[in-house]
């Protein structure tokens, strides 16, 4: 019974050949492989010209396995053993496992394919973070190129505001100071993008006035809002807490950015700002923030569009000059602070943009902070002080003098080489030190570092360092190496007294 | 009388081996992906410039990370290897030198030609930034698709083989 099913069912997938020493077929089945007799079976397939030197070792068995043996009609996959005898008969066994080994190359395949397909992918992640690195290095550098001559050029326009100008000139002035601040504020804007691509736009936690600051926004804005007819309304909900801790640069860049958009976009009618108080819990205020106006309107189908940095929708890019990055650090700031902004519009009609952010609440712990945020205002001082600038960019001294010596409190002496500095502080009473954070051959670090190991005297001297660097890191660095405070330019004049008399009393 | 030589390509699995074959024995390319199992083996005829004939035996092995994973039968009477790899795909060479000193050291006396293929995939300045990984070891720069250096590669081989 069984030799029937056996009879009907086996498959011979075996060849065999005998060959003599010179490869010459003395006799084959021809069971897969048609070979003539007296054929040389290195004719039949290279692969067997690798039997010429063994067919000479005698009573040796050889395997190979998988050889694809490629004929002109037909391809098959076997294992091959070759047997070699005394008597110079050799036997070459040849068994087809195509169907075996095509599975086992499928397998092959697929595993084969998703591995080198992970490895490009990886490759090309590689590559793009080695871009987008080298990009946000040059964006860091451009900007640190611009820093002296924005500084300047915002310091002397507005000394030159102060003198006696005719009409003429006053508007030209303006148009300078204009121009020179659209440009700082690109380049803050291509740097704050630089930052936040690098992971490196960290919020600061300091007490604030909720009120001075945003009546330092409304006054900034309403004046560029009214002088283009444009009627602008403001409500303020009495809630609102008085003190907040938390990043006032950032929550006045956020609601500036969206009321110069605002600005920008509107031809006509109106612009409203509304900030009022969601609720607070768990000591914390839940700010809501609202900038609505009849300007030219979103299409909804752009609303995330206008999120992404360097967007600018079709019916925007008309005359429109800005590095369409507003919104884009916007929405970073919001979602960093935990907070979410929506914008609903329609063309032709007006948008509102509408966020909420949350702050802490200044505690009583910081009462003291809040004590000096009150007394912003700087006092006349007792004695005229005297303050060293050691910086070599011409621009800067220029600019620092022009300031100092409006304000009139100080005498100022500036060295441009750090070699001089340790004799010049030696050598004068020095009251206050500038420093720039990189002049030539030394580093603000290096230079206050050798100043405080001076005697117990000049522990003291505050060291405010000009930083054209504005990394987290850069100022973290700065600070442990000794210096008091850091002004990162373009920095105004402002800051620059501000700063002064914070630590001259 | 023309000489028969048995030449034996190894490497990583997806480097081109089966292409450069492709390209030296029928001059055509595919950039279809198929993976070898086991081993296929080609024949072609060269003369070399002393006017000899010399017919080789060349055997398309299964890639492998690892040249000491690849069947001892298939490497039996080799008279001379080419280890290729991927100049785009970094995994492919970065045991470069450990495989050459293998081979080297189970077969002092066989030629080993190293080629970095794909150079189409790869710009120069990429292939720079590797150079300390590959260079000094590197004989031919190839690419099986454009055919660059494929002749030249099997032909200087072939010479140091008479």
């Amino acid at each position: 019974m069984l030799e029937t099913y056996i009879k009907k069912y086996h498959k011979n997938n075996f060849q065999y050949i005998l060959v003599d020493a010179a490869g010459k077929v003395i006799e084959t089945d021809n069971h897969i492989i048609p070979i003539g007799n007296l054929t040389q079976i290195q004719e039949v397939h290279p692969f067997f010209e690798a039997f010429s030197d063994l067919f000479f070792i005698k009573n040796e068995s050889y395997d190979f396995l998988c050889i694809n043996l490629d004929f002109d009609k037909t391809s098959i996959i076997a294992d091959i053993t070759l047997q070699t005898h005394n008597d110079n008969k050799n036997l070459i066994i040849i068994e087809d496992l195509t169907k075996h080994y095509n599975n086992y190359q499928l397998a092959a395949q697929n595993r084969n394919e998703s591995l080198i397909n992970a490895q490009i992918l990886k490759l090309k992640n590689l590559h793009l973070k080695e871009k987008e690195q080298f990009k946000n290095i040059f964006i860091a550098n451009f900007s640190h190129q611009l820093r002296n001559p924005i500084t300047a050029l915002n310091i002397f326009s507005n000394l030159l505001k102060d003198t006696t100008l005719d009409d003429t000139q006053e508007s030209y002035v303006n148009v300078i100071n204009t121009a020179n601040k659209n440009l700082k504020q690109s380049v803050e804007g291509i740097l704050d993008i630089s930052k936040i691509e690098a992971g490196k736009l960290i919020l600061v936690e300091k007490v604030f006035s909720l009120k001075a600051l945003l009546n330092e926004i409304i006054n900034e804005h309403k004046l560029h809002i009214t002088k283009k007819n444009i009627e602008f309304n403001f409500i303020l909900d009495p809630k609102l807490p008085e003190f907040l801790n938390g990043d006032s640069f950032r929550l006045k860049q956020i609601i500036g950015n969206l009321l110069s958009n605002a600005t920008y976009f509107t031809l006509k009618g109106f612009i409203n700002l509304n900030i009022s108080l969601n609720h607070i819990r768990a000591n914390k205020a839940n700010l809501h923030i609202k900038v609505s106006d009849t300007g030219i309107g979103i299409d909804p189908k752009d609303y995330e569009q206008i999120f992404k940095r360097f967007t600018k929708i079709e019916s925007t890019i008309k005359n429109d000059m800005s590095t369409g990055l507003g919104l884009s650090i916007t929405q970073y700031l919001i979602s960093q602070m935990d907070g979410n902004i929506k914008v609903q519009s329609e063309i032709g009609i007006g948008s509102v943009f509408t966020c909420n952010i949350s702050f802490k609440l200044a505690t009583s712990y910081d009462k003291n902070l809040k004590e000096v945020l009150l007394h912003k205002v700087r006092k006349r001082l007792d004695k005229k002080h005297n303050i060293l600038l050691v910086e070599d960019s011409e621009l800067i001294q220029l600019s620092i003098l022009k300031i100092i010596a409006a304000d009139g409190n100080f005498f100022l002496n500036i060295i441009s080489n750090g070699d001089d500095f340790i004799s010049t502080i030696m050598d004068q009473d020095v009251d206050l030190i500038l420093l720039s954070s990189t002049i030539q051959n030394y580093t603000a670090e290096e230079l206050t570092k050798s100043l405080r190991k001076l005697s117990k005297e000049y522990k003291k001297i505050p060291v405010i360092s000009i930083s054209s660097k504005a990394f987290k890191e850069d100022i973290k660095s700065l600070k442990k190496a000794g210096i008091n405070d850091v002004i990162t330019k373009p920095f105004d004049e402002e800051t620059l007294l501000n700063t002064i008399h914070q630590y001259l009393k | 009388m023309t000489t028969s030589k048995k030449i034996v390509l190894l490497g990583h699995f997806g480097v081109g081996k089966s292409s450069l074959i492709r390209r030296f024995v029928e001059n055509t390319f595919s950039e279809d992906y198929k993976v070898t199992i086991g081993v296929h083996i080609s024949k072609k005829t060269i003369d070399t410039p002393d006017k000899k004939t010399i017919s080789l035996i060349i055997w398309d092995l299964e890639g492998h990370d690892d040249v000491e994973k690849n069947r001892a039968s298939y490497l039996m009477g080799t008279h001379g290897f080419i280890y290729v790899f991927d100049a785009s795909r970094p995994v492919t060479f970065e045991n470069l030198e450990d495989q050459l000193l293998i081979l080297k050291t189970k077969y002092p006396n066989i030629p080993v030609k190293v080629v970095a293929n794909k150079t189409d995939l790869v710009k120069k300045t990429e292939i720079n930034q590797y150079n300390d990984i590959f260079k000094p070891l590197v004989d031919f720069y190839t690419s099986a698709k454009t055919g660059s250096k494929v002749d030249l590669l099997f032909s200087k081989l072939a010479n140091e083989l008479i």
